[in-house]
């Protein structure tokens, strides 16, 4: 196993160096004057301006000498040192302030979502053709096609304004659960639809295969069938799936966490966003990729462990 | 045990199953015995019905799809179809095992196969640990397997498909049931591989003394293992006789027909006959006789094209449904 | 008959086919007329628009009402059937305005994304080896960055910059960002089938009487292919269209139109004061849109190829 780990981390390498890449590219390259002029306000000079690309480190080179923007650009990203943000914040602290807050809010949502959204999926996998099927489906496309905005918008509004339920947004005297609790709760329901769907197809597969008629012609009871049988062989898809719903939690802790106020790394991403922050944006872009694919790797080492067809040579 | 109540007793089952294009009655009218110790041939091509008449029996006919919507199934007496579903869970597996066609998927890959035999005596048995694994060994060695103790910890896909097969007759027979439902358990072997698995089956029936009701599309396979047939066309049983009886003199056209098409030793044939035309579509049955349309007599005969014969007892110990069967009357 | 028509002759009755079974799921076809309808008023404002932007019926600028003052819904007259926003314009007539940006950006996006993706995944998948590698390796890259960053990413670098000498901003800045991000889903599912084809009969027969590269990827491959990419297209523009409402919404698309995006993000502060009316028009324009074309192109997959298991 520890040969098939270091495989798949030498395996990374091209992928780093594409995102780096990219970034580079979107960020150096075509969108350097933009962030020029951002900073420049109105009717700059073009002092001004060869002042603010010095001091972005626009005027040197783009690839080809040792202090290249390239370099400079890779060299950030493999010593961890991002450089400063507009604010003149280092990256790296802003980064360290927001994790605790982002993982508060997307790690009860991931288990919740999938936990939620698994059962279901069993659920109407197993009445599948009955009303109870047919509605549960009705209401997670219905869920889908439901805006994420205005998920956010009328969840905050009503239940956390109008009825007064939860906090309607983050006071760092409270404890971090009662203020992520209203924002955890939406993404949930936000993220149930399209997996209950995903999944509800994966168990379909799996149900009419015959091992499941082996195990009820044993005598096992329906629950047994279904959460030993079932999900364990349904478990496989599942892993990989779970992996491809990160990027829609992502998603799911910019706009929660701009809008409820919490301070981690979504709302930062998207304060960035805002102030045109090239430098934080492309190291947000870094970091979610190499989470991403140290994800990925995970998922495949939960895939050789859950299907025993499969051996890490 | 009464000797005259048979293990199992259809009665009159019909089984239906509701699609979009409109109702397929799977199974009609059936009705047969299977008797203590004995084994019971249940033949008929692909689709007529015979693996739903067991699936009935197991009461896991799927329910969103289908159901058994008339008839009794007497088990020592019992109507299956009356009990609850955990009623239900405790006679299968216990006492009526089930076998399937497909070793390759009937296993769970995920499980070693050790852990889905001990899941069922722990379940029945209730013996339990290191108890009930030694039995799950002693099962396998049984059915012969080779190395049962290191086996009992691989999973499906370590093992070649007769090797899967015994696998299952294991797991089927871990709890001693009484009666066994083989629902063509060697149709995707290899030809030796297939009269091994036969030939174990037929070992072990003797030494549990259990009842087995087998479902093939082989005349070979029935005459061997057989006591009784019962044939089946198109959802209904055209014919029930012991072994012996049915060889000797088909009655149904149709059961003459099986036995034409099938290769026999001594006899020199340019090529085996066949059964002209197809079997019917389920959703169409044709009117009358079902099988008339293909049989040599019923396609020119008026009441075989209007009227569906009913099972009728022509001879002692057998029935046919057969207008021009020896025996049926008028 | 050729191989050529016995392709074709397959083709037709797969999509004759499709389309009989289609048609008889009247909730699908309903959804199809819905959607229809939408892009018929797309085309209405388009259209109406390129002669005449002050046209009375599109003229979003135009204030019903007094300055600041909050038109309530009313039935007194058309354009204020959902009321007004907080500058008195007609709320129903941003939220037809709005079906236009939507359906044009989302449209656009699509194309550029099949535009990429099904000629870079039929090339990966049928030449195989470097081309494969490269084509690969640029979607994996791709796929490791969650999607909505790397949106977003474009989006801001796209916005109100000089390309090339041309100056880019509004709507184009936000299709391109959603077409050059997306087309890895296609690409991968391309080159996944040409893999699986292009051992089969019709291709050897094709390569045995000497038919050219191309002429093999075009004329027997892709139309072979042809309805994966249709069910992908229904299936991604819904997720099109809820891009580009969050793209609008953070200010990165056209600052000079209305979209629905743009409409949510003014009423999201009135919705304390009472004002729910221009929130749900946004919201109920996005919803029944997005609902009809989920159930369109999940019974357009049905029929077409049940088995094809999208990712979303």
């Amino acid at each position: 196993m520890p040969a098939y780990i270091i495989r798949r981390l030498l395996y990374m390498i091209p992928i780093v160096f594409g995102v780096l890449l990219l970034t580079f590219l979107l960020f150096n390259v075509v969108g350097a004057d933009q962030a020029v002029y951002r900073l420049a306000g109105n009717n700059p000079t073009p002092e001004i301006l060869d002042d603010i690309r010095h001091e972005l480190g626009y005027d040197k080179p783009l690839i080809f000498s040792i202090d290249s923007q390239f370099v400079t650009h890779v060299k950030k990203a493999v010593t961890f040192n991002f450089g400063k943000a507009l604010d003149k914040e280092p990256i790296i602290d802003k980064l360290k302030n927001g994790v605790p807050y982002s993982l508060a809010l997307t790690v009860p949502m991931f288990f919740g979502i999938v936990v939620t959204s698994v059962s279901l999926a069993i659920l109407a996998a197993f009445y599948r053709g009955t009303w109870f099927d047919r509605i549960i489906l009705l209401i997670c496309v219905a869920g889908m096609s439901f805006p994420y905005l205005s998920y956010i918008i009328f969840g905050q509004y009503f239940i956390a304004y109008k009825y007064d339920l939860f906090q309607i947004y983050f006071s760092p005297q409270r404890s971090i659960w009662s203020n992520a609790a209203l924002p955890i709760l939406i993404g949930i329901v936000v993220g149930i639809g399209g997996n209950v769907r995903f999944y509800r197809t994966v168990m379909l597969d799996e149900i009419n295969s015959g091992y499941i008629r082996t195990a009820f012609a044993k005598g096992l009871s329906t629950r047994v069938v279904l959460f030993k049988h079932l999900l364990k062989n349904a478990m496989i898809p599942i892993i990989t799936n779970t992996v491809l719903t990160l990027p829609y939690l992502c998603l799911g802790s910019l706009l929660l966490e701009s809008f409820f106020g919490i301070p981690g790394i979504g709302g930062i991403t998207l304060d960035a966003i805002e102030s045109r922050d090239f430098s934080v944006i492309s190291t947000m872009t870094f970091i979610f990729s190499i989470l991403f694919v140290i994800f990925n790797l995970i998922s495949d080492v939960c895939y050789a462990f859950a299907d025993p067809r499969i051996s890490f040579d | 045990m009464n000797e005259n109540i048979p293990l199992l007793s259809i009665r009159n089952l019909s089984t239906h199953f509701f699609v979009e294009e409109g109702v397929v009655k799977a199974v009609e009218d059936v009705s047969f015995d299977v008797a203590e110790g004995k084994t019971l041939a249940v033949v008929g091509e692909s689709g007529c019905g015979k693996s739903v008449t067991a699936l009935s029996v197991m009461g896991l006919v799927p329910e969103s799809a289908g159901r058994v919507v008339d008839g009794q199934i007497l088990f020592r007496g019992d109507d299956l179809l009356k009990k609850t579903e955990s009623q239900m869970r405790r006679i299968r597996g216990n006492e009526i095992a089930m076998i399937f066609q497909e070793p390759m998927t009937s296993l769970n890959p995920v499980f070693t196969i050790g852990n889905q035999i001990v899941e069922a005596v722990k379940l029945h048995q209730g013996i339990k640990g290191e108890h009930a694994w030694s039995h799950a060994v002693e099962m396998l060695r049984k059915v012969g397997i080779a190395d049962p103790a290191r086996r009992v910890r691989e999973y499906p896909h370590q093992m070649s498909g007769g090797m899967r097969q015994r696998v299952m007759i294991a797991m089927a027979l871990c709890c001693w049931p009484s009666l066994l439902i083989a629902d063509e358990p060697t149709t995707a072997l290899d030809v030796t591989i297939q009269a091994q698995i036969l030939e174990l089956l037929r070992e072990l029936q003797k030494q549990q003394n259990m009842s087995v009701m087998m479902i093939t599309h082989d005349l070979g396979v029935a005459a061997e293992n057989a006591d009784d047939v019962a044939v089946v066309y198109a959802s209904n049983i055209v014919e029930t006789a012991s072994v012996a009886a049915i060889f000797e003199e088909p009655l149904h056209p149709y059961t003459q027909g099986l036995l034409r098409s099938m290769p026999r030793l001594g006899q020199k044939m340019e090529r085996l006959e066949s059964i002209g035309g197809s079997v019917p579509n389920p959703l169409h049955f044709p009117q009358g006789c079902k099988f008339h349309p293909r049989c040599p007599i019923g396609v020119s005969d008026q009441r075989c094209r209007t009227q569906q014969p009913q099972l009728r007892e022509v001879a002692p110990g057998r029935c046919a449904a057969c207008f021009h069967a020896k025996g049926y009357g008028d | 008959m050729n191989e050529d028509n016995i392709n074709s002759f397959q083709r037709s009755s797969l999509w004759h086919d499709a389309f009989r079974r289609l048609r008889r799921r009247k909730f699908a076809m309903v959804c199809f007329w819905i959607v229809a309808g939408y892009f018929a008023l797309a085309v209405f404002v388009y259209i109406a628009e390129s002669i005449d932007p002050t046209m009375s019926a599109i003229n979003w600028k135009e204030q019903l009402g007094q300055g600041m003052e909050y038109q309530r819904p009313s039935l007194c007259s058309v354009k204020t059937i959902f009321g007004t926003n907080f500058l008195g314009q007609s709320t129903l007539i941003s939220t037809l305005y709005g079906v236009k940006t939507a359906l044009a950006v989302a449209f656009a996006a699509s194309v550029i994304s099949i535009m990429i993706g099904v000629p870079l995944g039929a090339a990966a998948g049928y030449f195989g080896g470097v081309v494969d590698d490269i084509v690969v390796w640029i979607y994996s890259t791709l796929s490791n960055i969650p999607w909505i960053i790397l949106v977003m990413a474009f989006a801001v670098v796209l916005n109100d910059d000089k390309i090339m000498g041309g100056k880019l901003s509004g709507e184009p800045g936000v299709y391109l960002a959603i077409g050059l991000t997306s087309w890895v889903g296609i690409c991968r599912l391309i080159r996944g089938e040409i893999i699986k084809r292009k051992e089969s009969e019709y291709v050897l027969a094709a390569k045995a009487v000497g038919c050219s590269n191309s002429r093999i990827i075009f004329r027997h491959l892709l139309p072979n292919v042809f309805h994966i990419i249709i069910i992908n297209f229904s299936l991604r523009f819904v997720s099109f269209i809820h891009m580009e409402v969050i793209i609008s919404f953070l200010g990165l698309g056209d600052a000079n139109k209305p979209s629905w995006g743009k409409m949510i993000s003014a009423a999201s502060s009135e919705l304390t004061r009472g004002i729910w009316w221009e929130m749900t028009a946004a919201t109920m324009a996005i919803f029944v849109l997005s609902l009809a074309l989920n159930i369109f192109g999940d019974a357009l997959r049905d029929c077409l190829d049940p088995k094809l298991r999208m990712e979303r």
